[in-house]
């Protein structure tokens, strides 16, 4: 379902992914780990569009990415939950708000929003802290904020940049716990981690990417 | 461009909350609007009244056509002879008898200097006005031409040094006033676009984080649209207010014969929605062009 053929990426020059071809299968639950700077984030906003290749294809449910049009990367992006490595959630606004926002933009009605965020914050053991602004979150609950706003929507891919970097072990084995379970109900799953005890813990497929290429 | 019902709701709820939310910038962003818009219609309005001033005292250009004595011929068909000249507007016949009786009027306490004139020595005349596109000295020079060019007109006299003068101090204040409009609707549209982007740019993260979650540009756009007219609105609205109290502070601290600089040369509807109308496109505008790159994510 999700295909790189070739892919690169550079920076003014500096390339930070070099030649890249990958198949991830749909309900698949994939690693991509590697050192700092090996390219795992680029690799991630590549897959979900927010960041172009400088080359080669990328084939996404059958649908050449560089095709679609800006109307579609949004539909596209209702479908896939993305944990950022840096959150970015919206300073001034609740965490319930934060994350409700993913389903208000797919104009999910409001007795519904209200119900599945609640659900899902309780996941993500954070249901005390709704009306917090993030700001005042240590980082392990800002993360979970971010994580239970990807997986709030329900999404077919979910693509988590360490989600789990900021989480105390137990807290950690909970959230992948999580990933695993909507990965049994189908949604494919991939996680970038260099935390080498959690991927062995899973024994899932993993990739390793060094220095922008990928690794065995 | 088709939107699902709860969709617009959240739309709609969400600019109210993002307007409650940045009420403190909402409230400066309008007052320099305001501020800026209103300055730009008080230069605007000063000038009008200025210039309209000054060209009504420029009406007192007039060529004195003098008659030749012994004319036979009714003074009302070489009145109709002078309307046909180019660039005449009026022409008013002064009879002999009337010239006295002004000279005479004129002369009032000191009649005797005209002791001892039996004759009246006065000629007729005519008093001509230029009509309104005939301001140009060379113009005026034309038409002067014209009328002494007449064979029963004995000779003209017109004030030429004062119109070309005149002329010229007209042109100076128009040209000044270009620039000067220039330069404060450059800084007035410059000041207002750059608050905007600031506080465009305040929320880009926002803009960035909403984009990123799916929502479609319209979403993140309708608040900023909105809030932009709100900001607009109020910001016309705050400029008429300053330009009424700044009226009213000259109209009580200026002699009477200055107050025509006070006058506001449109009818009230027409400023207000002048004011209004431009707060809302430039607050529009300057929020949506702002906020177009931060919608490439
Ligand atoms: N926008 C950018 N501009 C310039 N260089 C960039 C940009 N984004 C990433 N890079 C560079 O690309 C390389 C890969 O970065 P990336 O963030 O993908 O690494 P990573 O594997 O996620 O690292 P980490 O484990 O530290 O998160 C780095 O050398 C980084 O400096
Ligand atoms: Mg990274």
């Amino acid at each position: 379902m999700i295909q790189l053929f070739h892919v690169s990426k550079s920076f003014d020059g500096t390339s930070a992914l070099t030649d890249i071809t990958l198949k991830v299968e749909k309900g698949e639950f994939l690693f991509i780990t590697g050192p700092s700077g090996a390219g795992k984030s680029t690799l991630l906003r590549i897959i979900f569009g927010s960041e172009a290749p400088t080359d080669g294809q990328i084939i996404i449910e059958g649908r050449n990415y560089f095709k679609i049009p800006p109307k579609e990367i949004t539909h596209l992006r209702r479908r896939t939950g993305f944990v950022f490595q840096d959150f970015k959630l919206i300073p001034d606004r609740s965490v319930f708000e934060n994350v409700a926002l993913s389903l208000k933009v797919a104009g999910v009605n409001p007795r519904e929003v209200k119900s599945r965020v609640l659900k899902m914050l309780s996941y993500v053991k954070l249901q005390h802290r709704a009306n917090f602004k993030p700001p005042v979150l240590s980082g392990g609950e800002q993360q979970r904020v971010a994580i239970a706003r990807a997986l709030v929507k329900d999404p077919a891919i979910i693509l988590a940049d360490e989600p789990t970097g900021n989480l105390d072990p137990a807290l950690s084995i909970e959230t992948m716990e999580l990933f695993k379970e909507v990965n049994n109900r189908g949604t494919t799953v991939i996680i970038a981690s260099h935390d080498k005890n959690l991927i062995d813990r899973y024994g899932r497929r993993t990739v390793c990417l060094d220095a922008g290429r990928l690794a065995s | 461009m088709s939107m699902k019902a709860s969709n617009m709701m959240y739309v709609l709820s969400d600019a109210l909350r993002s307007i409650r939310a940045n009420l403190i910038t909402t409230i400066f962003t309008s007052l320099t609007l305001g501020f800026s818009l209103a300055i730009f219609a008080l230069f605007l309005f000063v000038f009008i009244n200025a210039n309209a001033a000054i060209k009504s005292f420029g009406d007192r250009t007039r060529i004195i056509a003098y008659v030749k004595d012994n004319q036979a011929v009714d003074p009302e068909v070489l009145r109709k002879e002078l309307l046909k000249i180019p660039g005449v507007g009026s022409a008013e016949y002064v009879s002999k008898d009337r010239a006295l009786k002004e000279l005479k009027d004129e002369l009032k306490g000191h009649e005797s200097i005209l002791e001892g004139v039996d004759a009246n020595p006065l000629p007729a005349s005519f008093e001509i006005k230029l009509s309104d596109s005939f301001r140009d000295p060379s113009l005026i020079s034309s038409a002067a031409q014209r009328l002494k060019a007449l064979n029963w007109v004995e000779d003209i006299q017109w004030n030429r040094e004062w119109v070309e003068k005149f002329s010229a101090f007209l042109r100076f204040i128009e040209l000044a006033a270009l620039i000067i409009g220039v330069f404060l609707g450059a800084a007035t549209i410059f000041i207002i676009s750059n608050t905007i982007r600031l506080t465009v740019y305040a929320r880009k993260d926002e803009i960035e984080i909403m984009r990123l979650v799916g929502a479609s540009t319209l979403f993140v756009k309708v608040p900023f649209f909105m809030e932009g007219a709100l900001q607009g609105f109020l910001g016309g609205v705050l400029a008429l207010l300053m330009l009424w109290a700044g009226q009213y502070l000259l109209l009580s601290n200026v002699p009477a014969y200055f107050r025509f600089v006070a006058d506001v040369p449109f009818p009230a509807y027409v400023v207000f929605g002048f004011l209004v109308a431009a707060g809302v496109v430039m607050g529009v505008a300057g929020s949506l062009i702002s906020m177009g790159k931060f919608l490439k994510v």
